[in-house]
C-alpha cells in the first residue's frame, strides 16, 4: 500500500463549488428577493460545467472520461453487488458513482439552461432576455423546477453512495475529496496535482463573482434612484424603459410617475379625455401638453411592452374595460391580495398608490421581483 | 453640398442649445410683479400682505384641506402630498431655488390647488399675498 494523489486540484475545486453553488441557489430560489444571487450561482454552475467537460478530457488521470467509462449496466451491476454487501474498492470513480457524476452535469446543464431561459422569457432579463415570450418562459420554467428536483434527488443518492462506501471500505471518502490523497496498491497511478490551473480557476471564479457583485452593489437600482441605502438584497438590474421628461415632470409630480407599459392605450386616453375629473381634480393641462403625453403613453402601453408586469397586467383586464386604477386591474389585485393589512397601513406605505415604498424600482416603472421589499 | 449640410447642422445645434434653456426663467419678484399688474386691475387695490398671505395659506376654506396639507405649515421645509403621501419639495423660494421661477408652471398649479382647496379659481389679491408672504420666510 502506498499513499497516491487521486483528486487532482481542479477536479476537488470543481467538486466543492459545483456542491456549495447547487445548494445556494437551492436555498435561494423560494424568494425573489434573492434573485441575483439565485441566478450569479446559476452561471457559475453553467461555467463549472463546462470547465469540467474540458477537464474530462485534458485533466488528471482520475479525473478523465476514459478511466471511469462505464455502462448503466455495469453501474447497476456494481450497485447490486454493493447491497449484497461485497463491491470492489475503486480507486476513482466506481461504475455506480460514474452514472452519478455523468447525469448531475447532465443534468445541471439542463437546470442552468432551462434557468437562462425562464429568466430571459418571464424577466426579460440576463443572456438569453427577449428570446423567448413571457408564456414559452413560463413553460420553461417547469423544466427548470423538474430538473433542479432531479437533481436534488440525484444528490441525495450520491450523498448516500460516498455513506456507504465509506462504511464498506472503511475508509474516509469526503476527506479525500478535500485532500485528494487516498490508500493505492503499489501499482496503482498517481495524479497530478494541476496547481496551477487550480489556482487559475479560483481567479477566474473571484473575479466572475467580484465582477458580478460590485456591479450590483454599486448600481443598484434603489440608489441610483436616490432611495437610499440599507437594502438587504443585491438588486438585479434589467433593462431600462422607454422614458420621457414631460411626461415625468406632468405626471409625477403629485404621484409617482405611473410607468405607461402599466396600463393598455384605452386607459390613457380615458384617463386623458377625463382629465377634468382626474380623482379629484382637475388636471388642466393645455391641448399640446396633453397630446405629447397622451403620444409617450400610448406609445408605451401595456400591449406595446413585453415586459411581465405589462402582458400581465393587460391580458387581465377585460376587453371592455378601460380601468383609471392600476390597483384596480385584476392582476394587480391578485398579486397584492395576500399583503397583511398592517403593511398597508404601516406609516412608511399608508397608500395603495405609493408603489415605491415597497417596489424600489418603482420609480423606473420596471417592478423586477428582485426590488420588492415590504418596509417593516 | 456638404458644406451646405454642415452649416445647418451648425445652425441646428445653435438652435437647440437655445431651446434647451427655460425660456421663461424668471425671478420671483418679476412674477409677484406680473400678479401685481393684474391685481391693480380690481378697484380698491392696497397693495399686498404676507400677513393675509400667512392666514390664507394656513386656513381652511369651507373644503377638508388647506395649503397646509400637503405643503406644512412651514413653507421651508419638504412636504407631503395629503392623498398620495408623495414628497413635495419646500414651496418657499429661499429653500427650493427653483420655485416661481416659470409663471406657467406657478400658474398651473395655484389654478389647480386653489381648485382643491377652495373650489374656485384664486384672485391675484389671494396669489400676491400669498407669494408675498413666502418671500418673507427664511430658511
Ligand atoms: C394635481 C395632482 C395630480 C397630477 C398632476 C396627476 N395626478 Fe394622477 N392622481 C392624482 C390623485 C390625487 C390620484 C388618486 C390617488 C389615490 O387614490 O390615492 C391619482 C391617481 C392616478 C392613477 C391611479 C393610480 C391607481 O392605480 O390607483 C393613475 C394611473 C394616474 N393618477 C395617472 C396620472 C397621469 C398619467 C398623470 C399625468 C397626465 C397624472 N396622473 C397626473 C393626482 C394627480
Ligand atoms: C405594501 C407593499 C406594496 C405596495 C405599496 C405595492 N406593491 Fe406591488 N407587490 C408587492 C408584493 C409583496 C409583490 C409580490 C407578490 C408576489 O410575488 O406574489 C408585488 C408584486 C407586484 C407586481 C408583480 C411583479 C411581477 O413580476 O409579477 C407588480 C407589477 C406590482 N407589484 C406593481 C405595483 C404597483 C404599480 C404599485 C403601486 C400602484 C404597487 N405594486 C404597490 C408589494 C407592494
Ligand atoms: C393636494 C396637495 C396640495 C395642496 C392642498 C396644495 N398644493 Fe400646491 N402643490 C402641490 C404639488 C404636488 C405641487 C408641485 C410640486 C412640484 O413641482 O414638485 C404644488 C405646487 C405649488 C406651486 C408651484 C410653485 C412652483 O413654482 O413650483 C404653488 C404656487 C402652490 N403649490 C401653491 C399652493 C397653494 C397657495 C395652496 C393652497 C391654496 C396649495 N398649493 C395647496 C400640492 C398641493
Amino acid at each position: 500500500m502506498k499513499r497516491v494523489l487521486v483528486w487532482d486540484v481542479p477536479t476537488r475545486l470543481f467538486h466543492w463549488l459545483f456542491a456549495t453553488s447547487f445548494a445556494i441557489a437551492w436555498l435561494t430560489s423560494e424568494n425573489d428577493q434573492w434573485l441575483s444571487v439565485h441566478t450569479f450561482f446559476g452561471y457559475l454552475m453553467l461555467g463549472l460545467i463546462g470547465f469540467r467537460l474540458i477537464w474530462g478530457v485534458a485533466g488528471g488521470h482520475y479525473a478523465r472520461f476514459t478511466s471511469f467509462r462505464y455502462s448503466p449496466m455495469a453501474g447497476l451491476a456494481y450497485l447490486r453487488q454493493v447491497l449484497s454487501g461485497s463491491g470492489t474498492r475503486y480507486l476513482g470513480h466506481n461504475p455506480a458513482g460514474s452514472q452519478a457524476v455523468y447525469l448531475l452535469l447532465a443534468l445541471g446543464l439542463a437546470v442552468c439552461i432551462t434557468g437562462l431561459f425562464t429568466q430571459g422569457g418571464e424577466e426579460q432579463q440576463g443572456a438569453a432576455a427577449g428570446l423567448m415570450s413571457i408564456a414559452a418562459g413560463r413553460m420553461v420554467k417547469e423544466g427548470h423546477e423538474i430538473t433542479a428536483i432531479l437533481m436534488l434527488l440525484l444528490v441525495f443518492g450520491h450523498l448516500a453512495g460516498v455513506a456507504v462506501e465509506s462504511w464498506l471500505h472503511k475508509e474516509n471518502l469526503p476527506r479525500s475529496m478535500v485532500t485528494g490523497i487516498k490508500d493505492a496498491p503499489e501499482d496503482a497511478p498517481a495524479s497530478r496535482p494541476y496547481r496551477l490551473t487550480g489556482a487559475m480557476m479560483l481567479v477566474a471564479v473571484t473575479a466572475f463573482g467580484a465582477w458580478w457583485f460590485f456591479y450590483a452593489l454599486h448600481h443598484p437600482i434603489e440608489k441610483r434612484l436616490g432611495y437610499g441605502e440599507g437594502v438587504p438584497h443585491v438588486a438585479f438590474v434589467g433593462t431600462k424603459l422607454p422614458d420621457n421628461a414631460q411626461w415625468r415632470e406632468e405626471c409625477g409630480s403629485c404621484h409617482l410617475a405611473f410607468h405607461p407599459s402599466l396600463l393598455p392605450a384605452r386607459s390613457w386616453q380615458r384617463m386623458m379625455a377625463e382629465q377634468e375629473k382626474h380623482f379629484g381634480t382637475d388636471l388642466a393641462l393645455d391641448e399640446s401638453t396633453s397630446k405629447a403625453l397622451l403620444d409617450f403613453m400610448v406609445n408605451n402601453a401595456a400591449e406595446k411592452s413585453a415586459r411581465e408586469a405589462a402582458v400581465k397586467i393587460n391580458s387581465s383586464i377585460k376587453p371592455e374595460d378601460a380601468p383609471l386604477r392600476i390597483t384596480e386591474t385584476p392582476y394587480w389585485v391578485k398579486k397584492h391580495q395576500d399583503i397583511a393589512e398592517s403593511d398597508w397601513r404601516s406609516a412608511k406605505v399608508k397608500s395603495k398608490v405609493n408603489c415605491g415604498a415597497c417596489h424600489q424600482d418603482a420609480e423606473a416603472g420596471t417592478f423586477e421581483d428582485a426590488a420588492m421589499h415590504i418596509p417593516r | 453640398m456638404l458644406r451646405k449640410s454642415y452649416t445647418s447642422g451648425l445652425m441646428f445645434m445653435v438652435i437647440a442649445g437655445l431651446a434647451a434653456q427655460p425660456v421663461f426663467a424668471e425671478t420671483p419678484d418679476q412674477i409677484l410683479a406680473s400678479i401685481q399688474n393684474d391685481a391693480k386691475a380690481t378697484p380698491g387695490f392696497q397693495g399686498f400682505s404676507a400677513a393675509r398671505g400667512e392666514s390664507f395659506f394656513k386656513a381652511k376654506h369651507g373644503k377638508e384641506s388647506s395649503c397646509v396639507s400637503c405643503h406644512t405649515d412651514n413653507p421651508a421645509a419638504q412636504g407631503k402630498h395629503a392623498t398620495t403621501g408623495k414628497p413635495v419639495q419646500p414651496l418657499a423660494p429661499s429653500a427650493n431655488a427653483e420655485r416661481f421661477s416659470d409663471p406657467a408652471k406657478v400658474e398651473k398649479w395655484f389654478k389647480r390647488n386653489c381648485n382643491d382647496v377652495l373650489g374656485r379659481v384664486c384672485t391675484a389679491q389671494e396669489k400676491g399675498d400669498v407669494l408675498t408672504y413666502l418671500l418673507t420666510i427664511k430658511k
